[in-house]
This record gives structure tokens, C-alpha cells and sequence, in this order.
């Protein structure tokens, strides 16, 4: 592990970049926030642009470095040094160490081992980080918020800024014992995370660009003499694969969804009212359609179904699993 | 009616709380861009606030409408239907002598067109904010793009860029100096999502200072003491002598800008100017010129590539052809790379390099004008340094003066680059 004087050293001619993966509602944008307000040198984020939901996967992005210049940049972070990733269940649905730096740093919070996060990411020239954010979270501050719990893991590996300045930040930002229980919080993360160090991994090196060339064009997608004029995206057409056939918005939800043919009347209200198609029929012998099922690759569990069905026949069932700490307070 | 959160506390908007008390010292914190304009424009005290969201601009009307919600700004917050209607809400306010405050991006910015020649014909300091974002085609694209350079440049309003969260944060108060000095309506600019969504470090301008900046003057306004038809019907007999006198009050526009940024200076430390140069006595002669978010990337670039300079035009409305011709002159420029976010789609350069063409006709300067960045696409090293290297074989001005950088041709290749 580096000393905090090389990590110190290292922040003046380089810039140190770090990517955190959470799930829309956890707090990921605020913890990076929180690292640039620690942070006694120049430093920005950026959350990865786009439109954000509650429980879609997030990516944020913070530079640190004591070289005004290096930070100045405002492109997104493509060669991260350290990963932090609040939610668990992300990793099987995210690379979540694409462009991490050799010798970089992943943080999970989880309370899996080393040996089972190495197979899932399949790299084996990075360190691991673990933390259970979630035990800290419940002891401390009695609600599933992980966010800033997570960051005690991150300065244990990487001291880019000390825990002092870290409770600074968290006190201008949150009020009363909330500020404190979080700083008590991180305090705990500390020394509760778990280190592993791994012997095949390089010596970290902060001057080494780590982005692939011409990342950003996304080679691999058809290009323009490739695409159909008027940018239409026809339905039939296997050019671009259909958009939101692709993503699991599934994942996004806190509840599963359960159908009682039984009960069902095939109305078709929940038919019309899903915004995602989720709701799957199937024409029959008698030239009608019925309801078959509910498509839970695709519900994210809006709950619209279960208020417009006149018959009760959709209920819900709390998923299992990391995905249900997204719930809104 | 107050909203309420179920504590039973108004709700506000958690970075805008700095700006619910005086500023009494220069404060430093961090915030996304949208919200440091929000508080900029709450210290420059407008009376009429009138805006339309639309993303990526969002964040800065909601922080306004929370400070004025919090009985911190005393300014009606009037909400409209469209955009057409915030600007023609904010002109007429504006006309009656309210400091009027709007905000826009994209598809608004085309729909309130029909209301934008009026602020100029009238001579009214209105000031606007855009969130630069591509408008739709032949896709919808929430992303940043510089629309504001394709259409409606030419309509009179001063349009300033800026770079950072810092730099947009300071064109939100230098605006209204700017527009009161000139009574010409003002525009700032800053990169949509780029600068509106990025959390950067700033520093926050004591109230004391911005009021001392932008004193409320008198000026021209509808006065019921004084009837008069305003925007009436005339005859060729007298349109063009309008026209014609709109011309000559514009002409000294730039150098009340400067003086602005002057006075700017004096009183915050921080120097602005029409045009700003980096590392412009380099051994090969060649220089960047762009604006916005991108000449940071180019900064960062930079460091690297020091046989590099860059132009960064802050002024993008008036245009500072003398200016611009005096630099490249003075450091003997001999190729320019111009970098821009917009297309033009009619085999001639686009906006903003048509604008740098103009200037350097009389010098023969070789450029070449590299469209990159179109709808969110990010903008890195890689179009630096292909731009780089196709500048070094460029001998004259023959052929075509623009390409595209950072667009897939195929699956596999990329236009113009050689793999």
C-alpha cells in the first residue's frame, strides 16, 4: 500500500481520478462531492451525464490534483485509480473495473472475500477493498445509507485527504447528529476495512494514461454509412439492437411482482398503464389476447399495475437482495 | 401557498442555503454550475425572474425560484407556458425597468426567437443564461452542443462564454454590468451537463461587492408620464435609420465589455478579457482557438504539448475581429486549429470558424476547423492530437476547411484516422 507522503507526492504533478458505481438514490454523487470538498488541492466532479432514476445504475467521477491545470479538464474519466462500488449487486451487471489502473484500487461494499470479487471482475493486477457499509450503516446510523461510509474505505487505501478534513466537508454539508453519526460512521469504516493486496498487482503509477484510444467513439456500433438515414431506428431491423430490449430496468426496482391468473380477468388496464411493456400476453385459441405474465427483466416495479387492477390481481413482494436499499426514504 | 417537507420546513434546494444570508466575505465552496448561477443572479438582485425549464438549464430557475421562495430575494418569480412567453414576459419587464433574469438551452432557445430582436431593438439590459445543448436532429440529444452559435447570433445580444464553474458563476454578475452598460440584452454561456451538472470549486463574490458592481440606474422605460409607441409600424421611409443607429450603439459595446472586466478586476482579482491567450510563443506557430469547456481540455492537453497555443474567446457576440487579428499578428501565428461544436451542413465552415475566417481574411492565416463534440460526445486527447497532426501538413487554404473528429464511419473505423 502506498504511504500517504508518496500518495501526497503523486498529487502534485498527477491527477488522481476515482469512479464510484451506485444505484440512483444511494448518495453516489454526494460522496464524490464529499471528496472534492475534502480535498485540499483543486478537484471536480462529475456525475456521468445523463438523465438519473431512482435505482438505475450511476457512475460519478472525481479528479484530484494540486496541479490546477490536470483538473481543469473537463472530459469524463475514462482511467480510474480507484472503483468504489456501493451496491453489490452492480457487479454482475456492470464492468465496473473497465480502465481501472493496474495496481488501482476496487472498494466494494460487500461482505464478500477478495477471492470471489477477483472472479466475478475477472482482474487479477488490481487490489481489493472490502467494507460492510451496510452493518456500519444500520449500528450507526440506523437507516441503510451508505454512501459516506464508504469513503473511510477509500481514504484507508488511498490517503488523498485525512479524516479530519474529511468531517469538515460532512459537517458543512449535513446538520446536527446526522453529521456527527456520519463522521462516527466513517471513523468505524476505517479500520473496518478489509485489506487485500495483491502480490501479482503492479506499483501503482499516476502518471500513466490509462484510457484506450478513441474510447469515447464506442467503436463496435454501426457508424454512419452504417445507420439508416433521418436517424429513424426501425423495429425490425437488427442494426441497433433495440434500445431498451437491452437494459435491465428490472434491477431498478425494490419490489417483485406477482400475478394471480386466477384472479386475473384479462382487463388489460395494467396492459395500457405499463410503461415498459412488462406486462406480457399472448393471443389464445379463442382470438383473444391473455395475460401470460409479468416480464421482471424489464419491471422496474412503478406499482402502476397493482393500483389500476379493479380485481387485486397483482400484489407485491420486497425483492431480496442489495437493490432494495434504492427505496426512497 | 409555501411547500412544505414533512418536518414541516420550507423546502429549499441544499446549495443554495449559502446565498439565504448576506455574503459578507469571499467564500469558498463547491457546487454544479447551474446552482452558482442561480446564486449569482440572487446577489445581483433582479426584480422579474421568468424563465421556461429545460434540461440541462433546470437547476438554475429552481434555485432561484427557491431563494425567492425564502423571502431572500425580493423578485417576482413568475411562471410562464413556454418559452416564447418567458421572453416576451422578461422584455416587457424589462422595458418597464425591472432587472430581468431568464434562462434557456436548445429547443427553447429556437422557440423564444420570435420574442429575441425586441430586447435589442428597444435597448433593453436584459440578461439570459444559456446551457448549451444540441437541438434535436435528426435524434433527440439533452446533450451539449453550441446551439447558441447556429442560429439567432446575429439578432444584437452580447453573448459571452465561459470556461468553468468559476467563470459562469462571474458572467452571471459581469452580464448585468455588461447589458446596463451597453442597454444591449446579454447572454452568458456555459456547456451544458459539462458545467451545469459538474461539481467544481469556486469563490463566492461578497454581497457588498456585487451591489457596488451593479448599481440600479436609470434609464429608458415605459413611463405612463410619458406616452410613446413602443415596437410601432414604420414606413421604408424610417426602418432602416433604426437599423442604422443600432449599428453605431453597438460599435463601442466591446470596450464597455473591457472596461467591465476591468472594473471586474479591480474588485474581485480576477482578470477577464475578450480573448485569452495561453502559450502563444511556441515553436511551431499553431494555436487552438476555441471556447467554453473545450479550452480546458485543451489546457490539461497542454501541459503535454507545449508547441501548442491556445486562443480562448470569451466575447463570442460582438465578435473581436481587431482584436483577434492583433494577437495573431503580434505572435506571428501562422496556423490556427479551430474547434467547434457545431456543424453547418451547407459545405461552408460553421458558425463560430466563419466568425474567425472573417477576422483573419486580411492576414492569410491557414486554418482548418474540426467539428467535435456534436450532442454530448466527449472531446479528449485523441481529437487534440489527430487535429495536431493533420495541422502539420496543412500548406494552403485549398479544398475543404472543415472535418469532423470523433465519429464512426463504420463499426471499425473511425473518419479520418488511419487505423
Amino acid at each position: 500500500m502506498l504511504t500517504k507522503e508518496e500518495i501526497q507526492d503523486a498529487l502534485k504533478e498527477n491527477c488522481i481520478n476515482l469512479r464510484f458505481h451506485a444505484r440512483g438514490g444511494q448518495g453516489g454523487v454526494t460522496a464524490s462531492n464529499l471528496c472534492v470538498e475534502a480535498f485540499h488541492g483543486y478537484g471536480v466532479c462529475q456525475p456521468r451525464f445523463g438523465a438519473e432514476r431512482m435505482g438505475s445504475p450511476t457512475e460519478s467521477y472525481v479528479r484530484l490534483s494540486y496541479n490546477d491545470d490536470l483538473v481543469r479538464n473537463n472530459e469524463q474519466v475514462y482511467g480510474p485509480h480507484a472503483v468504489s462500488v456501493l451496491d453489490s449487486s452492480l457487479l454482475g451487471e456492470i464492468d465496473v473495473t473497465a480502465g481501472l489502473a493496474p495496481g488501482g484500487w476496487l472498494i466494494v461494499n460487500t461482505t464478500m472475500d477478495q477471492i470471489s470479487l477477483q472472479e466475478i471482475v475477472g482482474r487479477d493486477d488490481i487490489n481489493i477493498a472490502t467494507i460492510d457499509a451496510l452493518n456500519i450503516a444500520m449500528e450507526i446510523l440506523g437507516r441503510n445509507i451508505t454512501n459516506t461510509i464508504i469513503l473511510g474505505a477509500l481514504i484507508r487505501v488511498l490517503p488523498m485527504f485525512t479524516m479530519d478534513a474529511l468531517a469538515d466537508a460532512i459537517m458543512m454539508r449535513f446538520k446536527g447528529s446526522i453529521a456527527g453519526k456520519n463522521v462516527e460512521a466513517i471513523k468505524r469504516a476505517i479500520d473496518d476495512t478489509c485489506v487485500y493486496e495483491n502480490s501479482n498487482a503492479p506499483k501503482i503509477d499516476f502518471s500513466k494514461d490509462t484510457k484506450i484510444q478513441w474510447q469515447q467513439v464506442s467503436l463496435g456500433l454501426p457508424g454512419y454509412k452504417e445507420l439508416d438515414k433521418a436517424g429513424v431506428w426501425y423495429c425490425d431491423e437488427t442494426v441497433i439492437e433495440m434500445g431498451s430490449k437491452l437494459v435491465n430496468t428490472g434491477s431498478w426496482g425494490e419490489w417483485d411482482m406477482i400475478w394471480n391468473k386466477d384472479t386475473c380477468t384479462d382487463c388489460a388496464q395494467c396492459w395500457y398503464i405499463c410503461p415498459d411493456f412488462a406486462i406480457l400476453r399472448e393471443k389464445g385459441d379463442d382470438g383473444l389476447w391473455h395475460m401470460v405474465g409479468i416480464d421482471q427483466y424489464h419491471c422496474k416495479s412503478c406499482l402502476n399495475c397493482l393500483e389500476v387492477c379493479p380485481v387485486k390481481a397483482i400484489s407485491k413482494e420486497l425483492k431480496q437482495g442489495p437493490a432494495s436499499c434504492a427505496a426512497p426514504q | 401557498m409555501p411547500l412544505h417537507n414533512r418536518r414541516g420546513k420550507k423546502m429549499s434546494v441544499e446549495p443554495m442555503k449559502l446565498f439565504f444570508k448576506e455574503i459578507k466575505e469571499p467564500v469558498e465552496t463547491a457546487m454544479i454550475g447551474n446552482y452558482a448561477v442561480a446564486g449569482g443572479v440572487t446577489q445581483t438582485d433582479p426584480d422579474v425572474i421568468c424563465a421556461f425549464p429545460i434540461t440541462p438549464q433546470t437547476q438554475s430557475v429552481e434555485g432561484l425560484s427557491d431563494v425567492v421562495h425564502q423571502g431572500r430575494l425580493k423578485a417576482a418569480f413568475v411562471n410562464v407556458e413556454s418559452e416564447l412567453a418567458a421572453m416576451s414576459y422578461a422584455t416587457a419587464a424589462c422595458a418597464a425597468g425591472a432587472r430581468a433574469f431568464t434562462a434557456t438551452a436548445s429547443q427553447g432557445y429556437l422557440l423564444m426567437a420570435e420574442g429575441l430582436p425586441m430586447a435589442v431593438g428597444w435597448r433593453l439590459p436584459l440578461t439570459m443564461m444559456i446551457s448549451a445543448r444540441a437541438f434535436n436532429a435528426p435524434n433527440l440529444s439533452i446533450w451539449n452542443q453550441w446551439e447558441y452559435c447556429q442560429v439567432n447570433s446575429e439578432l444584437g445580444w452580447n453573448i459571452i462564454v465561459s470556461e468553468n464553474v468559476q467563470e459562469t458563476y462571474d458572467a452571471s454578475i459581469l452580464s448585468v454590468m455588461i447589458s446596463e452598460d451597453s442597454l444591449f440584452p446579454t447572454i452568458f454561456v456555459h456547456d451544458g451537463f459539462i458545467i451545469s451538472h459538474s461539481v467544481q470549486k469556486l469563490t463566492l463574490i461578497p454581497d457588498e461587492i456585487v451591489r457596488r458592481m451593479t448599481p440600479k440606474k436609470s434609464r429608458h422605460t415605459i413611463d405612463p408620464s410619458k406616452p410613446g409607441v413602443w415596437g410601432g409600424i414604420v414606413t421604408p421611409d424610417y426602418f432602416m435609420e433604426g437599423r442604422i443607429s443600432l449599428d453605431e450603439a453597438k460599435k463601442p459595446v466591446l470596450g464597455q465589455m473591457k472596461s467591465t472586466f476591468d472594473k471586474f478586476k479591480s474588485e474581485t482579482g480576477r482578470e477577464y478579457n475578450l480573448i485569452e491567450t495561453y502559450n502563444l510563443d511556441n515553436s511551431s506557430k499553431t494555436a487552438i482557438c476555441t471556447m467554453g469547456s473545450l479550452c480546458g481540455n485543451v489546457i490539461s492537453w497542454m501541459t503535454k504539448n507545449q508547441d501548442i497555443g491556445l486562443i480562448k474567446i470569451r466575447a463570442y457576440r460582438p465578435f473581436p475581429v481587431e482584436e483577434l487579428r492583433k494577437i495573431v499578428e503580434e505572435h506571428n501565428i501562422e496556423k490556427l486549429i479551430l474547434l467547434e461544436k457545431s456543424d453547418a451542413l451547407n459545405g461552408m465552415l460553421p458558425p463560430f470558424s466563419m466568425s474567425v475566417a472573417t477576422a483573419l481574411y486580411p492576414l492569410k492565416t491557414l486554418f482548418r476547423s474540426f467539428i467535435v463534440g456534436l450532442g454530448g460526445r466527449d472531446v479528449t486527447r485523441d481529437e487534440f492530437n489527430i487535429a495536431k497532426k493533420k495541422m502539420e501538413t496543412v500548406t494552403d487554404m485549398k479544398g475543404s476547411l472543415y472535418t469532423y473528429l470523433g465519429v464512426r464511419e463504420t463499426k471499425q473505423k473511425i473518419v479520418g484516422v488511419d487505423q
